[in-house]
């Protein structure tokens, strides 16, 4: 019977329908082209950047950014912040090389690494719910916490020796893809049905969108606030491990201002700050501009210094253009 | 059939008492509030309930104990014939009580689809079914007769559209008591047709229903009984059937003789504001004038366009016809600096978001518009402020910790003396102040009333909007009422009784309804 819906109501809906997509896919593509065009200037410019070596490389480097800025963007829209991603990473790696020196197996001492994910992960909700802390002061401060016990825990010191089939993990390649960007394909995709398929990335967005709306609703705001940074934290544990195995070292200070560049990535991929906003692609390309541009600022021999002046006026252009087109629509 | 399918508990609820809800004695007091002072209500099965009241006579407060926002100070709550606790949203929500709010509380960033299935998401292997619930928002949302599209973000609606959805929502819910807190504030009278309906479909199919309304003409095209609360009070539970519009507002105007409030005698002067067939977006052609030493009051209910009609004559809302002269000069309305700069004064409504700075301390807010007398070479002069601070206080006779209490500590009624006073001495001719009571005590109330006085005795012009009738019928010289963007009537002072002017605010002396301003 309710085929005979109004014809109006059902062009109304397809309109909407295709707003809608609509601008999130060209969002996505001009992001895709930007990094493209990029690209296509640096092979011009340099003969080394379409070497297999050199893209390798980016690969690998924009696949750790890739996974933490994922985890970032969980929790980017609730509309918190994860300021501790780049000291998870710093600890998860020292804690894998020092597992892994004591002849843990392998598979124990990562098993055991990724429990700083939600260790973490659920102390910051609880901080955040319970103690009242907002978001940016309790992960600042865990962001500084946790880098110490990184340091306390190798007294400073550098860990290498670590096993080759550790290490070698990160150099393989499966498929002529490097293995730690197939590492990106094996968070992104549970990710992405997560946030865009299933009811808990329904009750993030409303969390973010509408607190009190979703609360009235009877969605548990504080069970969604556990899931979305203790995701962001086991993300980054995740990163911890395969950077130790990329640089086949443990070192406390591993990962120094990747939250810095997560929030960028995840920014840069279309995610507000004011929450309820982002999408799981978004981050991926994010890291991958960000990545390519410090790779090509050094193949081109562009002072390291400018290097930073260029991604911050990046951010901000990139983001301003986001708001004049929201504001547009 | 979209609605009818869902399961009724009709054949055990008979067994279950007459009563759905049953509130015995329930008493809520805020610090500085006695908000509901004993109130016994007990709503039937299956009908529509109307709650009728001046502003301020604890309907909010009532909706907020049922919904499980507040908890009762005392009394007991029967649901059932059961005693319930009502101590949080989430028992609310299992008991199936639902609530549409006069403000929207939905998702902006999700689809219409998405929000009417909040909370209770269809899915399919684990996973979001996307599909079935926008098809089956659609569907509900056709079936009802309203032309919107489900898969529409949120965002793209009006608030009157935003509206409809919060309560087709309630319609998927398994809801037993449905409350509508002024759900046509916001209406088109379109829309206001379309909820109707929707209420309509409800109730058949045995749902409870808990109206709150301002307006008359709702209540008796609706309602099956009505009642209504006046300052904490239920002073009458009413069949309406049996009823007239005239013996209701009998019993929301209805009070006392020591509480009313005469206007100090105070002799007018020059004309200050003059205001010529201005016309603006929520309103059109409103005329009148204020002079020195004068009360100018608005009366009308929410949505009539009074707030509108002086944040244009402030110069904040775009003007399409009319002028406006002060102390002979015209202001062009281009912006709100015009205005201040010609010495008037906007209290707004929410003075917590607009009026005042809650998390620093008093004496900042207080000297807020004198900061550069007291820092004339640049640097604020510590010893001067504490005196400026010292005088106003005193004058003002706040109660505080000090100067240097944060000011969302002080009572409500407090707050405001400080949005007030902080202008008193600064030059300003007219003030405007909206709802300048909402939420205070009586005694409060008084001190705000004699700071008027105050105001006046130096020169100064009021436009004083409010909703509390007995507020500016004691206190206006001159009272405008206002009626879905239209100025409708004009009295002197005291020159015509209640019952008169609430009639022409709700439009039921014509008996004409087309519906609020759209938003």
């Amino acid at each position: 019977m309710k085929d005979a819906a109004p014809e109006t109501q059902e062009a109304g809906l397809s309109r909407a329908e295709q707003r809608q997509s609509r601008f999130a896919f060209v969002r996505s593509l001009t992001l895709l082209g930007l990094v493209l065009l990029v690209w296509l200037g640096l092979s011009l410019m340099t003969e080394s950047f379409m070497t297999s070596a050199n893209l390798s490389n980016l690969a690998r480097q924009a696949s750790l950014w890739a996974i933490i800025a994922v985890g970032q963007t969980f929790v980017i829209i609730t509309g918190g912040i994860d300021l501790s991603v780049g000291a998870i990473v710093g600890l998860s790696s020292t804690v894998v090389a020092v597992l892994l020196k004591a002849g843990l197996p392998i598979w124990l001492a990562v098993f055991i690494t990724m429990g700083i994910g939600p260790v973490v992960g659920a102390f910051h909700a609880f901080g955040i719910l319970r103690m009242g802390l907002p978001p940016f002061i309790m992960t600042l401060a865990t962001m500084t916490g946790l880098r110490g016990i990184g340091l306390l825990l190798t007294d400073g010191q550098t860990i290498a020796g670590l096993p080759n089939a550790f290490t070698a993990f990160s150099r393989q390649s499966f498929l002529g893809i490097p293995s730690l960007a197939w590492m990106v394909v094996l968070v992104a995709v549970p990710a992405y049905v997560l946030l865009s398929h299933s009811r808990w990335g329904r009750h993030l967005f409303a969390v973010g969108s509408n607190s009190e709306a979703a609360r009235l609703s009877g969605i548990s705001i504080s069970r969604t606030i556990y899931l979305a940074y203790i995701l962001s934290a086991s993300c980054a544990a995740f990163v911890g491990i395969l950077t130790a195995s990329r640089i086949s070292i443990g070192v406390a200070t591993t990962g120094e201002a990747w939250e810095l560049q997560s929030i960028a990535a995840a920014v840069i991929g279309g995610a507000s700050l004011f929450g309820a906003v982002g999408s799981v692609p978004g981050p991926l390309l994010g890291s991958l501009l960000l990545t390519t541009i410090n790779n090509g600022a050094n193949l081109l021999n562009v002072n390291p210094f400018w290097q930073r002046i260029i991604t911050g006026a990046l951010i901000i252009v990139i983001v301003w253009l986001d708001q004049l087109r929201r504001a547009k629509r | 059939m979209t609605l009818l399918d869902q399961p009724r508990g009709t054949a055990e609820t008979s067994q279950q008492g007459r009563f759905l809800v049953e509130l015995k004695d329930v008493h809520k007091r805020f610090p500085g509030t006695y908000a509901l002072k004993g109130v016994d209500l007990a709503m039937r099965h299956g009908e529509i309930h109307a709650i009728i009241g001046e502003n301020g006579a604890g309907k909010s407060t009532l909706i907020k104990i049922l919904t499980g926002a507040h908890k009762r100070s005392s009394g007991s709550i029967l649901w059932q014939g059961q005693e319930v606790a009502l101590a949080a949203p989430q028992e609310a929500l299992d008991l199936g009580i639902n609530a549409v709010h006069q403000e929207v509380v939905l998702c902006e960033h999700l689809t219409v689809a998405a929000n009417m299935f909040l909370g209770m998401e269809q899915q399919r292997l684990g996973l979001l079914n996307e599909r079935a619930m926008v098809r089956r928002s659609q569907e509900i949302l056709d079936d009802l007769g309203f032309r919107l599209s489900a898969a529409a973000p949120l965002s793209a609606l009006t608030i009157g559209q935003q509206q409809l959805v919060a309560t087709a929502r309630a319609a998927i819910r398994g809801t037993k008591l449905l409350i509508l807190d002024e759900p046509t504030a916001y209406l088109t009278r379109a829309e206001t047709d379309q909820l109707f309906a929707l209420v309509r479909r409800l109730h058949s199919q045995g749902v409870t229903i808990a109206y709150i309304s301002h307006r008359m003409e709702e209540i008796f095209e609706l309602a099956d009984r009505v009642s209504v609360l006046r300052d904490g009070e239920l002073v009458a539970s009413r069949v309406v059937a049996e009823t007239t519009p005239e013996q209701l507002i009998r019993d929301m105007v209805a009070r006392s003789l020591g509480e009313i409030h005469h206007k100090e005698d105070i002799p007018f002067g020059e004309t200050l504001l003059s205001v010529e067939g201005l016309s603006g977006p929520g309103f059109s052609d409103v005329s009148l004038s204020v002079r020195r030493g004068e009360i100018v009051g608005l009366y009308g209910l929410i949505g009539a366009g009074r707030s509108e009609f002086v944040e244009c004559v402030f110069g904040r809302r775009r003007r399409t016809a009319g002028q406006v002269t002060i102390g002979g000069r015209a202001l062009k309305g281009v912006n709100e600096a015009e205005a201040i700069a010609a010495g008037i004064v906007l209290l707004p409504e929410s003075r917590r978001d607009q009026g005042l700075c809650l998390n620093l301390d008093v004496g900042f807010n207080l000297t807020l518009p004198i900061f550069r007398r007291l820092s004339p070479r640049g640097l604020i002069d510590r010893r001067r402020e504490a005196e400026a601070i010292g005088t106003q206080m005193r004058a003002l006779d706040i109660s505080a910790a000090g100067q240097q209490a944060p000011t969302w500590t002080l009572s409500g009624g407090n707050q405001q003396k400080i949005v007030l006073g902080k202008w008193l001495n600064h030059g300003a001719d007219l003030f405007i102040v909206d709802e300048p009571t909402v939420g205070v005590d009586v005694g409060t109330k008084l001190q705000i009333y004699r700071l008027f006085a105050e105001l006046l005795r130096k020169g100064a012009g009021i436009i004083m909007i409010s909703s509390y009738l007995p507020e500016v019928y004691d206190l206006s010289d001159t009272l405008h009422v206002f009626r879905q963007g239209r100025q409708v009537s004009s009295y002197g002072a005291r020159g015509v009784d209640h019952e008169t002017i609430l009639a022409d605010a709700m439009g039921t002396a014509n008996k004409t309804s087309n519906g609020g301003k759209a938003a």
